[in-house]
């Protein structure tokens, strides 16, 4: 019986594919797996494989635009035997395709127990989320012709806004596509995997650092060590050993790894790359050396983002000043019993976060946003709290701020902002804030203008504690005060809102009694 | 500046580095206060010692070994002005191979006694008398090292001699002592134990080579006892004393036993020293530590543009290392970061059957605390060492007993200075035994000993044996 050939699902939004070219004519054998197609669809371009061997019945043009789930082709399994052994692939298929699939056939020895099934399993670029077009591959965990079991994490991939592990979608042995540091739209081929029957389907539950003994060969003492030309290239590029995979035997260096080593992303360790010129004369002087990176998606994504900010809203700063010592005295108070009953520091932020959002209510135009021609106001305070990282900014969302408890507050910052130092953070946990607050003092910014986290349409600026004079009923008295600045959208705000809602912040703030009574 | 790097002293570590430096870029100068480059090496070691020791060998294996693989040779007998004769021409061919080098490289040779005037000038005194400076943004000192004296009995240059006379001595000694038992005092006591002379050593430690693997000095005593040598180990030399033709050695063991040895020459083979004689280095404020200049793990000495290598610091005196060293310091000065691993450089002894390890000693492992597995495959069971009539010796590896990394690599036997290179590679590349068991060797040949010692170590399972 043929098998009948439909559009996959390729992603979220794609409704409907075109036949970009056939690489089979009608009536040819075909091999299972083997490339048959090129789809197109308005995000990228991909590969039909033929889910199984037989004879090539077409029955979309090129050209055609096929919706999702309609019949493309159909392939008759019972004409494959008699002709299918002298066929092979055809040389028009993407050269990496071809490479892929030629090391598909390759025995490998390490999985030995095992029986490959045959299948082929394409690992694509998950749709991530509404925005994301593109990810970026920062890591293989594994490398190619490794087993990976089911599940098991394989690579890191970074979008514009996370970064995420990319678990393994079938059992076998892993055949990289994507590269480190390449760009892949969403539906891209990352890998494939030679599905393989695994003799003990238990190893697939190990831990994942007993799992790699368990995969690749066993790890010997000899993994990682790099030959001598290896070791002279690693020093002079400034790249550690333990950073580079061995694809000699055992896993040792080769000169070849060396030579195609990525640096890791730490710019400190690579400031002293040395000139390569010998010609030159001895380099006694300091270092001149340039270094070129390529930007991460995610300062791709900042660097866009803050631009069409600039562009796109009537932005400006109100300042006001807060005198802090209410709220240091209430805390030296309370600290220590604050930390033992409830485990967490009471920090700032979270007298900070409960007076926002009593002010928020009170102005619901500062939390609120513009979409298209509609104003959507929030009756609830999704507050993002800005948290830099080593890979850039990122503004996690304290949910339902208005509703939680000070402990709560201090416990989910930490708990995101922890997580976002680990770049663990969840494309969910960074979506949906209604405002945001960012906190330049704890650099020692004395004065700042926040720049809008859009759509939102307010934030405030938190600074350093300093003390300054202050003159209080007609004395000049020294106090610790702390500049705030808000930066608002003028389209949806006025003045008369954001400079009362700032005036209502930093009441609250001066005499946090206020906050309890929500006077 | 007149150059970018000078390098003082033209052994192994000196004109390879300048070679080195020539070729990344460096205008270089290489300052040498004899009138042939080379060094010690080149002039009064290795090279004529390796010339006389084949000379000595050829002789020996005539005399013993020839009958027995069926050519008689009426009238066999020593010409020893030609032997050394010939080693002369072997030295000069060399020699002027450097010189050669140095041409095509572009060095500028200057001869004469460098030394410093301030850390950028150094002052070129030649044999004439005449005197010129020149300046340097860096300069290599590579020195090297001369014989140590016994400190009661200074070299007289012709009854007390150093490795330096032995190899020019104009006629054959009747009986030559040898006072220290390691490698210079095993390869010239066995040229002249080969050539008729009676040789007897005398060693302060307990063993042979006292720095190899012991199993090797062990063995090279049965060698040299069958040679005819007489071997005095734990003997510590108290007195020599010449009169006329006749050098008079007394030395004590352990007990204070005393022992006394009467011959015509004595050669003193314990050591040598670093040789910095007039390098004027207070002028830049470098001072030694035990005669050696101090250097950081770049091989800079406390002064920055200021390099040495090879014999006149720390490590082991032999001129593969000094030319490691001076490659290292050429590529450190062009910016690139190269490496020596100075556990894998090899040590040799080049008597016959020669003698090579690279590694750790089975007496460093056992003192580590290591765990480590040993295969020893004996010269006997090699077909290609019955075949030519060289069944002395054995290779021996040392593995780590849990990773099978082998650890060290100690040959005994013919043809094992050549053989340790194999040994060299396998360690930087951290091979295990069992990966050189499994690597095909040609047969026949005596690297076969190596593999079959490796299947030893990694499971006691050699074939010939």
């Amino acid at each position: 019986m043929a098998v009948q050939v439909k559009v996959p699902t390729v992603g979220e939004s794609i409704t409907e594919v075109t036949i970009g070219s056939w690489h089979r004519k009608d009536g040819d054998t075909v091999q299972m797996d083997e490339v048959i197609a090129d789809l197109e669809s308005d995000k990228a371009t991909f590969e039909l494989r033929a889910p199984e061997a037989g004879v090539l019945k077409i029955v979309k043009q090129e050209g055609e635009t096929v919706p999702v789930g309609e019949l493309i082709c159909e392939i008759d399994p019972s004409g494959a035997a008699a002709k299918s052994s002298g066929e092979s692939p055809k040389k028009e298929a993407p050269k990496k395709e071809e490479k892929a699939e030629a090391t598909a056939e390759e025995p490998k020895p390490s999985a030995d127990g095992a029986k490959k099934s045959g299948k082929v399993r394409e690992m694509r670029v998950p749709a991530v989320g509404e925005s994301i077009t593109e990810v970026t591959l920062s890591t293989w965990l594994k490398k190619d012709g490794d087993r990976v079991a089911l599940d098991e994490i394989i690579a890191e991939v970074e979008s514009d806004k996370a970064t995420f592990e990319l678990p393994a979608e079938a059992a076998g042995i892993l055949h990289i596509v994507a590269k480190e540091k390449e760009t892949i739209p969403v539906g891209g081929l990352i890998c494939t995997i030679d599905e393989v029957a695994d003799s003990a389907p238990a190893k697939a539950e190990a831990a994942p650092a007993a799992e790699s003994s368990a995969t690749s060969e066993a790890r010997t003492y000899a993994a990682g060590h790099p030959s001598p030309a290896a070791a002279k290239i690693l020093e002079e590029r400034g790249i550690k050993a333990d950073d580079v995979k061995g694809t000699g035997r055992d896993g040792r260096i080769t000169k070849e790894d060396a030579m195609q080593a990525q640096p890791a992303p730490k710019p400190s360790e690579k400031e002293k790359a040395p000139a390569p010129q010998p010609a030159a004369a001895p380099a006694s002087v300091g270092s001149r050396n340039v270094r070129r990176e390529k930007m991460s998606s995610l300062r791709k994504t900042i660097a866009r983002r803050l631009v069409s900010v600039r562009n796109e809203t009537a932005m400006l700063t109100t300042f006001n000043e807060v005198d802090m010592k209410a709220i240091m005295d209430l805390r030296k108070q309370y600290k220590d019993k604050f930390k033992e009953k409830y485990g967490i520091g009471l920090g700032f932020m979270s007298f900070f976060t409960k007076a926002v959002c009593v002010a928020l209510k009170e102005w619901p135009a500062v939390n609120a946003q513009i979409d298209g021609d509609d104003i959507v106001y929030h009756d609830y305070c999704d507050i993002s709290i800005a948290v830099s990282t080593p890979r850039g900014l990122v503004v996690p969302v304290v949910r339902n701020a208005d509703l939680l408890t000070f402990d709560q507050i201090e416990s989910e910052i930490a708990r995101l902002a922890a997580k976002a130092r680990e770049g663990k953070l969840s494309i969910d946990e960074m979506q949906g804030g209604t405002f945001s607050i960012t906190n330049g003092g704890v650099f020692g910014s004395m004065l700042s203008t926040p720049i809008l986290n859009p759509p939102q349409s307010a934030i405030l600026g938190m600074h350093n504690i300093v003390e300054r004079p202050v003159a209080k009923n007609g004395e000049i008295v020294i106090r610790p005060v702390m500049f705030v600045a808000l930066s608002y959208d003028h389209r949806i705000i006025d003045g008369r809102e954001s400079v009362s809602f700032l005036y209502r912040v930093k009441e609250l703030l001066e005499d946090p009694g206020r906050l309890i009574l929500g006077v | 500046m007149d150059y970018n790097v000078t390098v003082i002293g033209s052994g192994p570590g000196g004109y390879v580095a300048a070679i080195r430096c020539a070729q990344l870029g460096f205008k270089t100068a290489l300052i040498e206060k004899y009138d042939t480059l080379g060094g010690t090496c080149l002039n009064v070691g290795c090279i004529p010692s390796k010339a006389m020791l084949d000379s000595s060998e050829h002789y020996a294996n005539a005399k013993e070994n020839f009958k027995a693989h069926g050519i008689n040779i009426q009238a066999l007998k020593v010409d020893f002005a030609t032997m050394v004769a010939r080693k002369a021409d072997v030295v000069k061919q060399n020699v002027d191979g450097i010189a050669f080098l140095m041409k095509k490289n572009k060095v500028d040779v200057h001869h004469g006694l460098g030394s410093f005037v301030d850390k950028n000038t150094i002052k070129i005194l030649a044999k004439d008398g005449s005197e010129k400076k020149i300046t340097t943004e860096y300069v290599i000192i590579a020195t090297g090292s001369k014989p140590t004296p016994l400190p009661f009995a200074p070299f007289d240059k012709k009854r007390i001699i150093s490795s330096t006379e032995a190899l020019e001595l104009k006629e054959i000694p009747k009986h030559l002592i040898v006072i220290g038992g390691g490698v210079i005092g095993m390869e010239l006591g066995s040229v002249y134990a080969r050539i008729g002379s009676k040789v007897t050593v005398v060693e302060f430690l307990d063993n042979l080579i006292p720095t190899m693997d012991g199993a090797l000095g062990k063995e090279l005593q049965k060698v040299a006892k069958k040679m005819g040598m007489d071997i005095y180990l734990g003997h510590k030399v108290t007195s020599v004393n010449v009169k006329g033709k006749e050098v008079t050695v007394k030395a004590e063991d352990k007990q204070g036993k005393e022992l006394e040895l009467k011959g015509d020459y004595c050669l003193v083979s314990i050591g040598r020293q670093p040789y910095t004689e007039g390098l004027n280095l207070s002028a830049v404020g470098i001072s030694l530590d035990k005669g050696r200049i101090p250097v950081d793990e770049h091989l800079r000495t406390s002064v920055d543009n200021i390099y040495a290598i090879g014999d006149v610091i720390r490590g082991p005196m032999l001129a593969h290392k000094a030319e490691e060293e001076g490659v290292f310091v050429a590529e450190r000065l062009a910016g690139q970061k190269p490496h020596i691993n100075y556990l894998l450089i090899p040590g040799v002894v080049y008597t016959w059957p020669e003698v090579a390890s690279v590694g750790y000693t089975e007496e460093q492992l056992k003192e580590a605390g290591r765990a480590y597995k040993t295969g020893k495959f004996p010269y006997k069971a090699l077909g290609r060492a019955r075949a030519s009539m060289d069944t002395e010796g054995f290779v021996k590896i040392l593995a780590d007993k849990n990773t099978d990394e082998i650890l060290g690599v100690h040959i005994i036997g013919a043809r094992a200075a050549d053989m340790i290179a194999a040994g060299v590679t396998a360690m930087e590349f951290r091979a295990a035994a069992e990966d050189v068991a499994r690597m095909s060797h040609a047969h026949p040949t005596y690297m076969e000993a190596v593999k079959e010692a490796c299947l030893a170590a990694t499971a006691n399972r050699p074939i010939h044996m």
